[in-house]
């Protein structure tokens, strides 16, 4: 990247980042919902913690930390991808691309604007839980740990998203995408430990990607800050957003030349 | 040539009763959703797909001591028809938005036909399709290993039930949407719905509840309902178990809920050219 | 003695602070074509929905068939028939479908329903159609639906509220034919309207209603009269204009034309061409070309509210107007730009 693209990425990141606090309204329920599930499922499943297969907690806030993060940032990465599709359906990618700007810029962009909302948002949900029992044993570095991978997660599943946007060109789309995300959720162990699941569900939980994205935050909050905890956090999503990042870079090639 | 001269319509004909105009208008509501099952298919699939992954995800709940039921299915079950009822009875409301901002319920509010009638046609077009999804969810549920134990009985309760929240939805979303005429209304109802559907038994019975939840589902009416749509669920042995006693706290929530939420939709209907 | 079909008495509603309608009077006699006039967002949709029940009139009162629109709203309902703007049918339903719907909410009787639906049906062209669902008809079949739906209980009291906006010149004939015909049959039709041209083709009577006021109440021909005179523009050889408008001016005030065009305003109305023309026969003056600019309404517009109706020069143009008048003169009715 040359300077100039430099400049260009970081101007359309505000422009992204900006766009996203000033829709309170698209953005405060991808942080409320998730709370309301962490409340209630404390409350609901707090017994459940004794249980066989359940790891050692001290409340099951605290085993759900990392699923009301991953839950977060995967709304919250609808959201933004929808944007660059709204982008698209309206001319404004068009604008960008008729002006001599970086062309992986466009997309950094947003996904800049997604890293940094994801990295809040996990911030918000640590220090909200926090005082209600969600302890992260990994204490200020382990906190710290979170946030990034967050934000990690935030640009892997940006990335994805922003296929869909990329590829469709479609903001209806993309948002329909959501019961799908929904579905991957909730067929992982963002909100109960696979160890306590029965014969398919296990197996289908074990292959979802999700289950590997909440289990290497959930480390980092169960087991303090190891080494092992701290590269699963970081190193899977890691790798996921490499995928995905080569996944969108392909789909915007392939809406260039289609122009 | 006048036209009234043609077919001789005099005002003492004219036969204008509730319950014809209904009739049409559960004509009008079944024959959308026939043409249109694309926008079936959510309310089908969501109470399907709500009990597949609560029963997989938490299928080690039963192994706490005083569940009420060893299937996790039998538990969850009940909830995803719960689910798919309370939205299509708010669904009503979406409908109703989209006749209000294109005009078509002004043609509606024109006519003598009573205002009743613009209410329970489409909800009794509501219970025809709540039943429907019931059949589905019961079949899928039974290949899940849904298992009743108290026989018809069981499935009886849990469509009464799925009926009454549909009811107590279609009043509130249509409520709403008269008051706001648009999308407004649809997020409050959403919203609103799904969290009161939560607070409640929903998730895991209240011997198990702790905290605030317990406190909030115990007083939530809706917590009477869903111990009645489980009755003939859970075991024999449990407290919640097929009785009158246990049903009787659903029926009269259902009663007192659908009646409070029906008014509110009548008035607001009346209101609404204000 | 027969009670007028529609009357308004200083009729208001305010939106919160906005006054969409200002206090209407209005007066339409039984068996005729009232066209209300005006801009969007002049108060007339407004005034239209307190006077078919859909909304409640803040003060003042209004009878239509006979009856109070906010106490006896059913019986209201049951004497008016109303065609909607934008036509609001439901897509997926067929013709037919909808017209039993609409039937049944009127309450006409099950033995008679098919046999009105399919004299409606034929009635507005739409007998091939009725079975086909909504959404594959014209804009202009939508319309003669809703015309048809309207109709369903025989009111004596039709509104039509913008019947033909959006629609192409020949739907637009169509639609001014069944009206006419409807109105011919005894039918009491209020239209409201912002073309100029319609109103004038159809209405017996109009008013223009503007910020929520009736400026001008009155028939066409009328208000144009009141307006002023007709201006007739002639043209002829450069070194005859002095002469010719020596002629003129005994006939009215010299009025401006375009360039090598002279202008009169006709004192005595329309019927003084021909006089005008023998004087300037006799004068020796050569005519090249005449043509005759009747006031039009949207010259009343203009003088009542102060600026122009947007879109009165876009209506689309329909039907020969010039059957009635005398085939000897060449006559332009274009609007003034």
């Amino acid at each position: 990247m040359t300077t100039s693209s430099v400049r260009q990425t970081m101007a359309l990141a505000k422009r992204s980042t900006l766009e996203l606090f000033r829709q309170p309204s698209v953005v405060v329920p991808s942080m409320i919902f998730p709370l309301f599930f962490a409340f209630l499922g404390n409350s609901s499943f707090g017994r459940t913690t004794s249980l066989p297969g359940f790891p050692k907690v001290s409340s099951y806030l605290q085993f759900q930390l990392a699923g009301t993060i991953v839950q977060g940032v995967l709304f919250g990465s609808v959201t933004g991808a929808a944007a660059l599709a709204t982008d698209i359906e309206n001319g404004f990618f068009d604008r960008l691309l008729a002006a001599p700007t970086s062309r992986t810029g466009i997309v950094f962009g947003r996904l800049a604007g997604s890293v940094l909302f994801g990295a809040l948002e996990t911030a918000v949900f640590i220090f909200a839980l926090l005082p209600f029992g969600a302890d992260v044993s990994a204490g200020i570095r382990g906190i710290i740990a979170m946030i990034a991978s967050g934000a990690l997660i935030s640009l892997a599943v940006g990335a994805l998203m922003s296929s869909v946007a990329l590829k469709t060109g479609s903001s209806e789309a993309v948002q329909g995408t959501f019961p799908l995300l929904f579905i991957l959720l909730f067929f992982s162990s963002a909100f109960f430990p696979r160890e306590t699941m029965s014969g398919v569900y296990k197996t289908i939980a074990g292959l979802n990607p999700i289950s590997h994205l909440v289990e290497g935050l959930r480390a980092l909050s169960l087991d303090g800050f190891t080494a092992s905890a701290t590269a699963r956090a970081i190193l899977v999503p890691l790798a996921i957003a490499i995928v995905a990042l080569l996944i969108a870079n392909t789909q915007l090639r392939s809406r260039l030349k289609s122009h | 040539m006048n036209v009234a001269t043609q077919t001789g319509l005099q005002e003492k004909d004219l036969n204008i009763t509730t319950m014809r105009s209904a009739g049409q208008l559960i004509k009008r509501s079944l024959i959308n959703t026939r043409r249109l099952p694309s926008a079936f298919f959510p309310t089908l699939a969501m109470p399907i797909f709500n009990m597949v992954s609560f029963s997989g995800t938490f299928f080690a709940l039963t192994k706490l001591p005083g569940f009420p039921t060893d299937r996790s299915v039998n538990w969850f079950m009940p909830l995803g028809l719960a689910m798919g009822s309370a939205f299509s009875g708010v669904g009503l409301g979406f409908s109703l938005i989209r006749d209000l901002e294109n005009g078509f319920y002004d043609r509606l509010r024109m006519s003598p036909t009573s205002r009743l009638s613009l209410i329970v046609g489409p909800l009794f077009a509501t219970w025809i399709r709540v039943t429907l999804v019931a059949v589905v969810v019961f079949i899928a549920g039974g290949m899940l290993g849904a298992r009743p134990t108290a026989g018809v009985l069981s499935y009886v309760c849990s469509l009464i039930a799925a009926l009454g929240i549909a009811t107590i939805g279609a009043g509130w979303g249509l409520g709403l949407a008269y008051r706001f005429q648009d999308m407004r209304g649809a997020a409050i109802m959403q919203l609103s719905i799904f969290l009161t559907m939560f607070m409640s038994t929903a998730q895991v019975p209240l011997n198990v509840m702790t905290g605030w939840l317990h406190t909030v589902a115990r007083i939530n009416p809706i917590t009477n309902i869903f111990r009645l749509s489980r009755s003939g669920w859970v075991n024999e042995t449990s407290a919640d178990y097929m009785s009158w006693s246990n049903a009787y706290g659903g029926l009269l929530a259902i009663a007192i809920l659908s009646v409070m939420s029906l008014i509110f939709a009548v008035r607001s209907l009346k209101r609404i050219d204000n | 003695m027969t009670v007028s079909p529609i009357i308004a008495e200083n009729l208001v509603r305010h939106f919160g602070d906005v006054q969409a309608v200002k206090g209407i009077d209005l007066e339409i006699k039984s068996g005729e074509i009232f066209g209300f006039l005006g801009p969007n967002g002049a108060g007339k949709s407004t005034a239209v929905r307190m006077l078919t029940t859909l909304l409640r009139p803040t003060s003042g009162t209004a009878r239509v068939a006979g009856y109070d629109v906010v106490k006896d709203a059913d019986k209201v309902r049951r004497n008016i028939g109303v065609a909607l703007q934008d036509a609001a049918i439901d897509p997926l339903m067929t013709g037919a479908e909808l017209l039993a719907l609409q039937a049944v909410l009127y309450g006409i009787p099950q033995s008679m329903m098919k046999k009105r639906s399919d004299e409606l049906l034929e009635r507005v062209g739409l007998t091939a159609a009725a079975t086909r669902r909504v959404s594959t008809y014209s804009g202009g079949m939508r319309r003669r639906l809703d015309l048809a739906l309207s109709l369903i209980h025989q009111p004596t009291v039709l509104f039509l509220d913008e019947p033909t906006t959006g629609l192409d010149p020949m739907s637009r004939l169509t639609l001014w034919e069944e009206v006419r015909r409807l109105n011919k049959e005894g039918t009491t039709v209020m239209l409201t309207t912002q073309y100029l041209e319609e109103a004038d083709q159809l209405a017996d009577r109009i008013a223009i209603i503007d910020h929520g006021r009736i400026v001008r109440e009155g028939r066409p021909v009328d208000l144009k009269a009141s307006v002023g005179a007709p201006t007739l523009i002639i043209k002829t050889q450069t070194n005859q204009e002095e002469l010719a408008k020596t002629v003129l001016v005994s006939f009215g005030d010299l009025r401006p034309g375009a360039q090598g065009e002279l202008g009169v305003g006709l004192r005595g109305g329309a019927t003084q061409v021909t006089d005008v023309i023998r004087k300037l026969d006799e004068a020796g003056v050569h005519v090249q070309h005449l043509e005759i600019n009747e006031p039009s309404l949207d010259d009343v517009f203009a003088e009542a509210t102060g600026y122009r109706l947007e879109g009165s020069d876009n209506a689309p143009p329909a039907g020969d107007n010039g059957v009635d008048e005398p085939q000897t003169k060449k006559k332009s009715r274009r609007g003034r730009k």
